[in-house]
């Protein structure tokens, strides 16, 4: 199962868009060497490496769902993705995107952000704008930066099962409309102007697309496509007419109209276009945008109408602008006077097609070549009628581009009305807004006088900001950039510094001191090695000072047989049945008394008479009164009756007054040689029950049944189990719970098949048959019993007096041996005596 | 005939060349350059018969020509078993054999080596103008090395001829090397040294554990894979061979030896080191470490993941601050193989397939990257970035070409470098889908992020270095006249160029040859991984393993998984079946016949089923 023929069919999209990446990639680099900004492109293939980030994520989830690239897949998936949560560490907390469509589509949406220049990534399109003409009309307009619109369509279904993606398209396709068109008003060079309007218009298409227009977000792609190549061509034309370079400042230039017929009308349309103006193309396109935020505003849709408001509200705006600042392109450079026009007395030689200089441009301007205007006309032609595709349908006429796009694109589902407010609201604020732009244009840029000293940044701090690009720029160079580099730097230096400095000589140092000090104990002075022979035996003879012994268990047919490993010098003593006594004959025991202060030194002494016979030791606290010399004190003896006095001397203490018993203990602690034992077990000695059953290939497996309750995983049983389910009347709470186990308090053993097939159970009217050691009976298809667990202890000492404890626990099962190597818990005490 | 001896034949031609050269005069360079060159070109196309296709056509033309002619046989990597095995005893008391074979996993990693090495050779020819023979030597010498340790069926065979490689190595670093040479090549020794210490121990351990229960002592990689160690043993070997692999990867933090053998070593030293022997790095966890210890490398997956994300992540920023081009070459060596490191351990065909075409990629792109760091060096025996500017304009073909592998690199679609990243962090972020809960779990898409930023500081410190490089003011007067690309250059690297364009464009043909046999390893992990996480008492399986007939087995879904819970997701699946099936239906219909390959279960299983097994399991 090779995955490559899923990354070479179904990535075609993601190639698709990053060859055109490949392409920019490539065009860079020449630009770069035209305009030795090398800071700048940078930012192309930065911006687009984010989005690409953003791409192969939305991508990688998508995939997880639907297991394919493909787009129809993917949309096939889209319901399942709207309703499901991606597997995410934290999801069971609450921790969530919502949806797996919300976390796939706002990746998407960070892809296009950066393919198609939306906020906040649209940096790299503007400073992208020294290519030739033509190229740069190209990724503009029509092909490059709307492949993000493209995306969002194919995958409209999937955006649209998300509310949250949904609407920060629409507002950030809203800001970046007005971001792009703010700026645009305020620049002077005529593609800047032009590649804002790009980002503006792209803003606008978002907008469309995030208040689920998709088709008129595509319609308007399809319009833009003419309107802007025209404009880039024009800009491309004027400037190869006046022999500008790079980019032609507009207050250089005015009256082009004289020199370039063509060139004029051809822009003149095309600006009437993408202002919207009735009946060209961009008046249908931008009113469908309209219409679906006023849509979502007005109407009863799944998006939240705040959001429909704020669209269509900052749309209007930005329409506005934008016929605003392309007439103000169109004024200052087609009407008027040439304003790079030789002066009087100059040499009307300067500019011609000699290199110019900073002062203006070629003093004679001339209309372009026949290969260069006939794209234009073509392109202006495109521009006035290819909104007719697209017409009002409401108003009766034929919509040929929404029944187009029925079958690829799903727009957001609004209801049928018959009022018809959004599109008469749409059209009226569409057609306003251009008209007013155009006039306010007319005015300022037309009739109006002293322009440049509106558009002259200094005199103005707001067309400042706007003119600086809300410092946008800056901002990233300084926030964003300048961090991640500081980190870089960083990283260079800890690599340097921690990790090969620290960690890595500090490993090869610690190694040379080991090396260092073991060179030192070479010193070759027979005394230094003599006490380190002394001390290693030292330290070998303490390491066999303790005693260790392995216990064999060896299942008889009767009795178990225990023994334990030999050793040199050492002696056992056995305690089988695990009770805490060994089995040994009574012993000889010590005990502990203790004399009251009270006593008269008499009594003590006639005590002390009694018992001398068994008195083994005596303490004497320390008391005031040795300091008046009666050594008479606080005492406590240490008894060793033998056996057949025990009782005697026990009576005797608890008889005397002033004599209190304050322990005992077994005295000897008589070790035998014997290393084997037997014993028979017998329910007395059980300490727990194991759990033994066969799977179907009759291998034995075993657990050992905790006190309490144990649930049996139900992968374990041969048949599907079926859970109980609760009754309506009266609930279980037993119901839906595994077979279990029960290892009462009292060391009753009790089963619950609970709904499992079972045989050799009889159950009482609880559901429960209770169990004892041996019991056999069949579970969900396996055969199983009860072993009871034993327990044995044995001590051992050896020749210095050490001891250690050696407990084995072990199934008594009849059925097979013990494991060979029972569970042995050695507790090594080191009592010495 | 020559299919039965053939791997031993690629290790005798270099083995045999290097000892022809030792009877050759000192002072004949160009003829022990043009000798050493041809040995190696001849094992290349010795190597060729590796595939299936050229053995194809080789055995029909012989059927042609010589009719009563021995039929030869096809190799057949679609088996995913290993083939041309060679199994000759060796030091029969000690269960050492000489047990050689080939699989999808390591023959395209063969054929990297025989095609890198004569290229390395090749492109050191006059830049090594001293002890020429014993360069040479090194060269031959340093094939046989990395060529059987990607051959080995034999632990302790492995271990040879890891240890083999690192002699030749040690010396062209350090007697060709630059300023630095002694210092960095007793690093390079003692880091690798100390980890393939740890690793014989663990060998040593796994064998005579395998010894105590079956009373047989063998070194077989084959028979010690039947081997289930309790989880603790596992962690530790695990442990000790992961740190001798990591440190070849390198793995972050064990990397730092590498940046010093790369700016130290000769070009052609620097090409095998990063082209190759980093690959048996990752080639080594892929073989042995994961096999050999799947509860351990399961558990820990997670945090290997996260080394190979702070490689990613580190080695771009550290390599965006170097000075020193060969330098941020090594750095964003560091960065691709944690790329490698984390496609592995997702356990998914993607990834494991992804990680085994970006080794290729790595040695491809960063190989031609290091002959061209090699070419300006020849010339202006500086590699300080702030030293060049405005290439472009002086040296267009090395402009173009340096541009193109760096957009190879970077990971550009169409370039071999997309398709090997591209495919592993599609396999990491599904790694969620696993059945058996191998793989990364739900950490799968974190890491797939963090990844994924990769992406975007590869083509942040790639592009920086070939704007500074390329564009701008020719900024030092030294290189104006600088010579463009001459034809020994262009030969050397021209067939890195075609590769670069090939396996992006069609990688497929790669992958075709790989993918069983990675299909086999993941069944074969999952397997072992069911059997171990139940019950992990040491023992010795019966049955040897079987990948082919496991791999029906390991996809089913987890057998731990409760009955209700899998009856639950039946029906989930049930509900969906109509849309997955209607369009699953249709595209089968488009393409008019079902397509073996992508219809079959890629692991990829809807969320659904997994979500509704959730559900279930929660009751």
């Amino acid at each position: 199962m090779s995955g490559a023929p899923i990354v070479i069919t179904g990535a075609a999209g993601f190639i698709g868009r990053a060859a055109v990446e490949a392409a920019t990639g490539l065009d860079l680099p020449v630009r770069a060497i035209v305009r030795r900004d090398c800071g700048l492109w940078r930012d192309t293939p930065g911006a687009n490496r984010v989005g690409d980030f953003g791409v192969l994520i939305g991508m990688f989830a998508c995939v997880s769902f639907a297991g394919s690239f493909e787009f129809s897949d993917i949309n096939a998936y889209a319901s399942v993705m709207g309703s499901q949560d991606l597997q995410f560490p934290g999801v069971s907390s609450g921790l969530t995107f919502g949806n797996a469509a919300t976390f796939a589509t706002l990746f998407l949406f960070l892809g296009c952000t950066g393919k198609s220049a939306q906020v906040p990534l649209y940096v790299w399109l503007p400073d992208a704008m020294a290519g030739p003409t033509p190229v740069s009309a190209l990724i503009h307009a029509a092909t490059m930066v709307t492949s993000g619109i493209y995306l969002c369509c194919r995958l409209s279904p999937l955006f649209l099962q998300s509310e949250v993606t949904m609407s920060v398209i629409a507002v950030v396709g809203a800001l970046t409309a007005f971001l792009g068109a703010t700026i645009a008003i305020t620049q002077h060079e005529m593609k800047k102007i032009l590649a804002y309007s790009t980002v503006s218009q792209l803003g606008f298409m978002f907008a469309g697309v995030g208040v689920g227009a998709f088709a008129a977000g595509f319609f308007h792609v399809f319009t833009h496509a003419f309107f802007k190549a025209c404009l880039f061509l024009g800009a491309g034309s004027v400037m190869h007419a006046v022999h500008a370079h790079g980019d032609a400042d507009i207050f250089k230039l005015g009256g082009m109209k004289r020199f370039q017929p063509w060139t004029r009308w051809t822009f003149l349309f095309s600006c009437f276009a993408i202002a919207g103006f009735p009946p060209t193309s961009g008046f249908f396109s931008k009113d469908e945008l309209l219409v679906g935020a006023a849509n979502v505003w007005l109407e009863e849709t799944a998006l939240p109408s705040s959001v429909g408001a704020f669209v269509f509200v900052v749309l209007a705006v930005s329409a506005f602008l934008t016929a605003f600042y392309m007439f103000r392109l169109y004024f200052l450079t087609f009407e008027g006077s040439y304003r790079s026009a030789p002066a009087e007395g100059e040499d009307p030689e300067r500019g011609g097609h000699a290199p110019h200089d900073d002062h203006g441009y070629a003093a004679h301007p001339h209309e372009s070549e026949r290969s260069m205007t006939l794209p234009l006309v073509v392109l202006a032609f495109g521009a006035l009628v290819v909104g007719f595709l697209g017409m009002p349908h409401w108003l009766g006429l034929p919509n040929w581009w929404e029944h187009w796009m029925e079958a690829s694109i799903t727009n957001l589902a609004v209801p049928e009305s018959e009022s018809h407010t959004p599109h008469i609201l749409a059209m009226a604020v569409g057609t306003a807004v251009a008209l007013g732009g155009i006039g306010a244009a007319w005015l300022l840029y037309y009739k109006g006088a002293g322009v440049k000293a509106l558009d002259e940044p200094k005199n103005n701090k707001l067309t400042h900001f706007l003119f600086d690009k809300w410092r946008v720029d800056e901002f990233y160079g300084g926030w964003v950039l300048g961090p991640i580099k500081w980190i870089a730097i960083q990283c260079g230096r800890v690599d340097r510094t921690f990790v090969d400095t620290l960690l890595t000589r500090a490993t090869s140092g610690s190694a040379a001191l080991l090396g260092h000090l073991f060179t030192r104990l070479q010193v070759g002075v027979v005394h230094a090695y003599g006490l380190a022979i002394v001390v290693g035996t030292g330290v070998l003879g303490w390491w066999f000072l303790y005693p260790h012994a392995r216990v064999d268990v060896t299942p008889g047919a009767e009795a178990v047989a225990l023994s334990a490993g030999p050793g040199l010098g050492y002696e056992y003593r056995w305690d089988l049945d695990a009770d805490g006594a060994f089995d040994v004959p009574l012993q000889p025991e010590t005990l502990t008394v203790v004399l009251s202060a009270e006593l008269e030194q008499s009594a003590i002494d006639q005590i002390a008479r009694r018992l001398s016979n068994v008195i083994t030791s005596v303490d004497a606290w320390p008391d005031d009164r040795r300091a008046l010399g009666t050594p008479v004190g606080l005492r406590r003896y240490t008894l060793t009756p033998p056996a057949e006095a025990l009782a005697r001397t026990r009576q005797f203490i608890e008889s005397t007054e002033g004599i209190t018993l304050e322990g005992s203990a077994p005295a000897g602690e008589r070790f035998g040689d014997a290393t084997a034992a037997e014993h028979r077990y017998d329910e007395d000695d059980h300490v727990g029950f194991t759990l033994a059953w066969q799977d179907e290939l009759r291998r034995s497996h075993r657990m050992e049944l905790a006190p309490g309750e144990t649930l049996l995983d139900a992968s374990l049983l041969a048949f599907a189990w079926e859970p109980v389910r609760p009754a309506e009347a009266e609930p279980d709470p037993l119901a839906g719970l595994e077979p279990a186990f029960m290892l009462a308090e009292d060391g009753s053993l009790s089963v619950r098949p609970n709904g499992a097939d079972h045989r050799g159970l009889r159950l009482d009217e609880e559901g429960r048959a209770s169990l004892a050691a041996g019991d056999r009976f069949t579970l969900g298809g396996r055969p199983m019993r009860i072993v009871p667990r034993v327990r044995a202890r044995v001590q051992v000492r050896n020749a210095f007096g050490n001891v250690a404890t050696e407990t084995v626990e072990f199934d008594l099962d009849p059925d097979e041996a013990p494991a060979a190597a029972p569970l042995a818990q050695n507790d090594r005490a080191g009592a010495g005596r | 005939m020559i299919e039965h001896n053939l791997l031993t034949l690629l290790l005798v031609v270099p083995a045999f060349g290097a000892v022809v050269l030792l009877f050759l005069p000192r002072q004949w360079h160009h003829t022990i350059r043009r000798f050493s060159v041809g040995t190696l070109v001849t094992n290349f196309v010795l190597s060729l018969l590796l595939l299936p296709s050229v053995t194809g056509a080789l055995g029909e033309a012989l059927a042609r020509r010589l009719p009563g002619s021995e039929h030869v046989s096809v190799p057949d990597y679609a088996t995913g078993a290993f083939q041309f095995v060679e199994d000759a005893r060796w030091v029969e008391s000690l269960g050492i054999g000489y047990r050689l074979g080939v699989d999808g996993i390591s023959l395209w990693l063969v054929l990297l080596t025989t095609l890198l090495t004569p290229i390395a050779l090749f492109g050191s020819w006059t830049s090594i103008t001293t002890k020429v023979k014993e360069y040479a030597f090194a060269f031959l010498l340093l094939e046989v090395g990395m060529l059987g340790a990607f051959f080995a069926l034999d632990l302790f065979l492995f271990y040879v001829f890891w240890e083999l490689m690192l002699v030749p190595m040690y010396l062209i670093i350090g007697v060709w090397g630059g300023k630095d040479r002694v210092y960095a090549a007793v690093k390079f020794f003692i880091y690798t040294m100390v980890g393939s210490l740890l690793m014989l121990v663990a060998i040593l351990y796994v064998v005579a554990q395998y010894e105590g229960l079956t009373g047989t002592i063998t070194f077989d990689l084959r028979e010690l894979g039947n081997l289930v160690l309790p989880y603790e043993a596992q962690l530790l070997c695990f442990l000790a061979f992961a740190v001798a692999f990591a440190i070849k990867v390198p793995m972050f933090p064990f990397h730092t030896w590498l940046p010093d053998a790369h700016v130290q070593a000769p070009t052609g030293g620097s090409v095998i080191l990063a082209a190759v022997m980093l690959k048996l790095g990752t080639y080594g966890l892929l073989r042995l470490a994961m096999p050999l210890f799947p509860l351990a490398s399961q558990e820990l997956a997670p945090t290997i993941a996260v080394l190979a994300i702070i490689g990613i992540l580190y080695g771009a920023y550290a390599a965006w601050v170097q000075k020193d081009v060969k330098k941020l070459v090594a750095y964003s060596s560091v960065s691709h193989m944690g790329f490698i490191a984390l496609g592995m351990f997702a356990m998914t065909p993607q990834g494991v397939n992804g990680a085994l075409l970006q080794m290729l990629n790595h040695g491809v792109s960063t190989g031609a990257l290091f002959l061209l760091v090699g070419v300006i060096y020849e010339r202006r025996h500086t590699r300080d970035l702030d030293e060049f500017g405005g290439l472009a304009k002086v040296m267009p073909w090395y402009a173009l070409v340096f541009v193109i592998v760096s957009m190879s690199s970077i990971g550009l679609p169409g370039t071999n470098g997309f398709v090997g990243e591209f495919m592993i962090m599609s396999g990491t972020f599904v790694s969620t889908n696993n059945p058996n809960g191998v793989g990364f779990r739900d950490m799968g898409g974190v890491y797939t992020l963090f990844a994924a930023a990769g992406v975007i500081f590869a083509a942040v410190y790639m592009l920086h270095a070939v704007l500074k490089m390329f564009w701008g003011p020719v900024n030092r007067k030294e290189n104006e006249g600088l010579a463009d690309l001459g034809w020994r250059e262009w030969t050397s690297v021209a067939p890195l160029l075609v590769l670069i364009f090939y396996m992006g464009v069609n990688p497929s043909v790669f992958l075709d040859a790989s993918a069983p046999a990675v299909e086999g390893f993941i069944a074969d992990f999952n397997q072992r991984y069911r059997d171990q996480v139940n019950d992990d008492t040491l023992r010795v399986v019966g049955q040897p393993v079987q990948a082919a007939a496991s791999a029906t087995a390991a996809v089913e879904g987890p057998a731990e998984a409760p009955v209700a819970a899998r009856r639950m997701a039946a029906e989930a699946a049930a509900a969906e079946a109509a849309g997955r099936a209607a369009v699953r239906g249709e595209r089968l219909r488009r393409r008019g016949a079902p397509d073996p390959v992508l219809d079959m279960d890629l692991g990829f299983r809807p969320q659904v089923l997994r979500a509704a097994r959730a559900a279930g399991g929660e009751r």
